[in-house]
């Protein structure tokens, strides 16, 4: 079984098209990281501003001013000190973003003039203690993961299709005359799928992780997630979750939605005639959710979220309600790719136990 | 060991491809032989279970194949007509792949697969990728398949398609050792590629077995039936067109002999010859081939 497994998985990974897309997909991973970094603007106020590693350093620079527990005299601190008070070019005060830290607090504690808006810690985060800091390097690669890990789903249908319709063409002959050919090779080709799936999202994951290492460090990794700059306040968590805590959900979402997205993969490859067909019903099946509809209240979303395609996108399935104790929602994300691949497992074998060559 | 085919048939839609077939083979080598779409290739799927009968079964020893399943395919080497093959993967992973398939183990699999890409020919080629190889050389690696587990029923689907005449004695030879007490089946449309190494001939037309039996026990069926005549060179060419001609043999007065298949005596002074299995052929798929 061992040596089966291995050449399973050998054949996967010898594809010159495997191999091709896993290296696009890195070069997106590198050129979205590096072209994030790229872009970062900040200034301090005083005469320093910059892009890149200078603006990080002003964006660390200015957080490690405040950093430490979110508190009223901070937040008074942060309007006299940091937050701009005329509007430049009829600009509201507001909407002017020097750096990650004035945009936070603007966003939350100032009028559109740059004064004070009333507003207590309490009465924006209740009761929640915020730790602040240096957050925008790991939340924008955060950002960057949805992106990379979408398309990296639609690799990972790529991979995965051709794992039982690529011996329709002609070896699935010699296959199904050998004495394990409709048993332990259909059990083999599920293990090498679902370790393609393992390895290849813990290398794209890994590579994206230490990429934004080597550009932020590991400042921030224990900040909370709420004090965020006014871009990342759409479609964020609504959960105090440290920055750490975020991208630990989102490695473990990542893998899910990998897992689930094989279990269905492995569906249409034993079912469908071809790899083309296998690609784009998979594709479909495992895209289509995305783009129905459904009120985040409803029962039905609590479910549709737990697809793996959520998995991927995860900033909807991370804000569906915290549960009781420590973890989130997301959690129910492991067993329902458990779920699928299982579901995928037992069909895909099946099929193929009753193939007959055409 | 017995391998019977009972009142097998196998239907594509309404086109039968095996037609309510029986055959009981013991040990020995047969020569499946049939023009094109004579249902040898249903047939020899059939015999290794990668396709189900429509209605009939096949048995080994009285046990159903469907029924004995891997401890049938346990036994069974395959060499399918057309086969895929991974581009990627070297001789030597692919003959690896297929022994784990038949449950080798690894050091067995190593050992037997490096032998039979000796006796192959390829045992230089053995970690190039298949996607370099040659017709010719796939159809080596696939006989090379077949017969990793060292099966007791080897069922071989045209196998020497793609091989030089060099190759084909290779081959011939390689059967020939590797025969002994075992049931091997080969099919073909090339005569002269069984008529040496088949013990018995199955002739199939049309999804049946029309004859079988020993090479010159069904030539004999057809014996009067062919002739030899000698005509004039200048007029063979129009011979070619009335009669149905298995040989042709231009000689140096001028003269042309001719091997012509008929009931009857084909022109005046012709005389009766001893029948040979391309004779055989010929007189059974001579119409189809118009
Ligand atoms: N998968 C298939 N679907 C439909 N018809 C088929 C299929 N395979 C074979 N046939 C038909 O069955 C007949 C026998 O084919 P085959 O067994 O390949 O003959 P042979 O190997 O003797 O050339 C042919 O008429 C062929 O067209
Ligand atoms: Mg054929």
């Amino acid at each position: 079984m061992k040596q089966l497994i291995r050449l399973e998985l050998r054949k996967i990974f010898s594809k010159r098209l495997t191999q091709l897309d896993l290296a696009m997909v890195l070069l997106l991973s590198a050129f979205l990281a590096f072209s994030t970094y790229q872009n970062k603007y900040a200034s301090d106020g005083a005469g320093n501003e910059g892009t890149g590693r200078t603006a990080v350093e002003i964006d660390k620079a200015v957080a490690a001013r405040y950093s430490g527990i979110l508190t009223d005299e901070k937040v008074q601190q942060m309007i006299s000190e940091i937050v701009p008070k005329s509007g430049e070019n009829g600009l509201n005060a507001i909407y002017i973003y020097r750096n990650t830290i004035q945009s936070a607090v603007s966003a939350r504690f100032s009028d559109i003039y740059g004064n004070w808006n009333g507003l207590r810690v309490s009465d924006v985060f209740g009761n929640e203690t915020i730790k602040i800091g240096y957050v925008d390097g790991w939340l924008s690669t955060s950002q960057n993961l949805v992106k990379i890990l979408t398309i990296f789903s639609f690799f990972i249908i790529m991979m995965i299709a051709p794992v039982f319709c690529g011996e329709y063409s002609g070896v699935d002959n010699i296959i199904l005359s050998t004495r394990y050919g409709r048993t332990k090779c259909a059990m083999a080709k599920v293990i090498a799928g679902v370790l393609a799936a393992l390895i290849t999202s813990i290398v794209v994951l890994a590579v994206n992780l230490l990429m934004a290492f080597a550009f932020y460090g590991s400042e921030g990794l224990d900040c909370s997630i709420l004090f965020a700059q006014l871009t990342y306040i759409e479609g964020s968590i609504p959960f105090n979750i440290t920055c750490g805590t975020l991208l630990a959900y989102q490695a473990i979402l990542a893998v899910t939605g990998a897992l689930g997205v094989t279990g269905i993969t492995l569906i249409f490859s034993a079912a469908c005639k071809n790899q083309m067909i296998a690609f784009v019903v998979s594709a479909a099946v495992y895209g289509l959710p995305l783009f129905f509809p459904a009120a985040e209240t409803s029962a039905l979303f609590r479910l549709a979220v737990l697809l793996p395609a959520y998995h991927a996108q995860f900033v909807s399935l991370m804000s569906v309600g915290q549960m009781s104790g420590i973890f989130l929602y997301a959690v129910w994300a492991v067993p329902a790719a458990l779920t699928f691949i299982v579901a995928g497992s037992i069909f895909s074998r099946k099929v193929f136990a009753k193939h007959q060559v055409s | 060991m017995e391998l019977s085919a009972v009142d097998l048939t196998k239907r594509y839609g309404s086109k039968t491809a095996v037609n309510r077939l029986n055959a009981t083979l013991t040990n020995g080598v047969y020569g499946l032989l049939g023009a094109n779409g004579a249902g040898k290739t249903t047939f020899m799927r059939l015999l290794c279970t990668v396709q189900r009968p429509t209605s009939g079964k096949i048995v080994l020893d009285g046990k159903s194949i469907w029924k004995l399943g891997e401890r049938y395919r346990d036994v069974l080497g395959y060499l399918p007509q057309h086969f895929g093959y991974y581009p990627d993967f070297t001789a030597l992973d692919f003959l690896l792949y297929v022994a784990a398939l038949k449950g080798l183990d690894n050091r067995k699999a190593k050992k037997v697969s490096s032998e039979l890409l000796e006796e192959v020919g390829l045992s230089g080629e053995s970690r190039c990728k298949i996607k370099t190889f040659s017709g010719g050389m796939k159809q080596r690696l696939g006989i090379a398949q077949a017969m990793l587990n060292d099966p007791y029923i080897l069922i071989l689907d045209e196998p020497t398609a793609g091989l030089d005449p060099k190759e084909r004695v290779r081959f011939r030879n390689l059967i020939s050792a590797f025969s002994k007490d075992r049931i091997v089946i080969l099919s073909t449309h090339i005569v002269s590629d069984i008529e040496f190494i088949a013990e018995r001939i199955m002739m199939m037309k049309a999804g049946e077995i029309i004859h079988f039996g020993r090479p010159h026990e069904i030539t004999s069926r057809i014996s009067g039936c062919v002739w030899e005549c000698s005509v004039p060179t200048s007029r063979a060419e129009q011979y070619t067109v009335s009669l149905n001609i298995s040989n042709l043999r231009n000689e140096e007065n001028g003269r042309t002999v001719l091997r012509v298949i008929a009931d009857q005596p084909p022109v005046a002074g012709a005389v009766k010859v001893q029948p040979n299995l391309e004779d055989l052929f010929l007189y059974y798929f001579k119409e189809e081939e118009q």
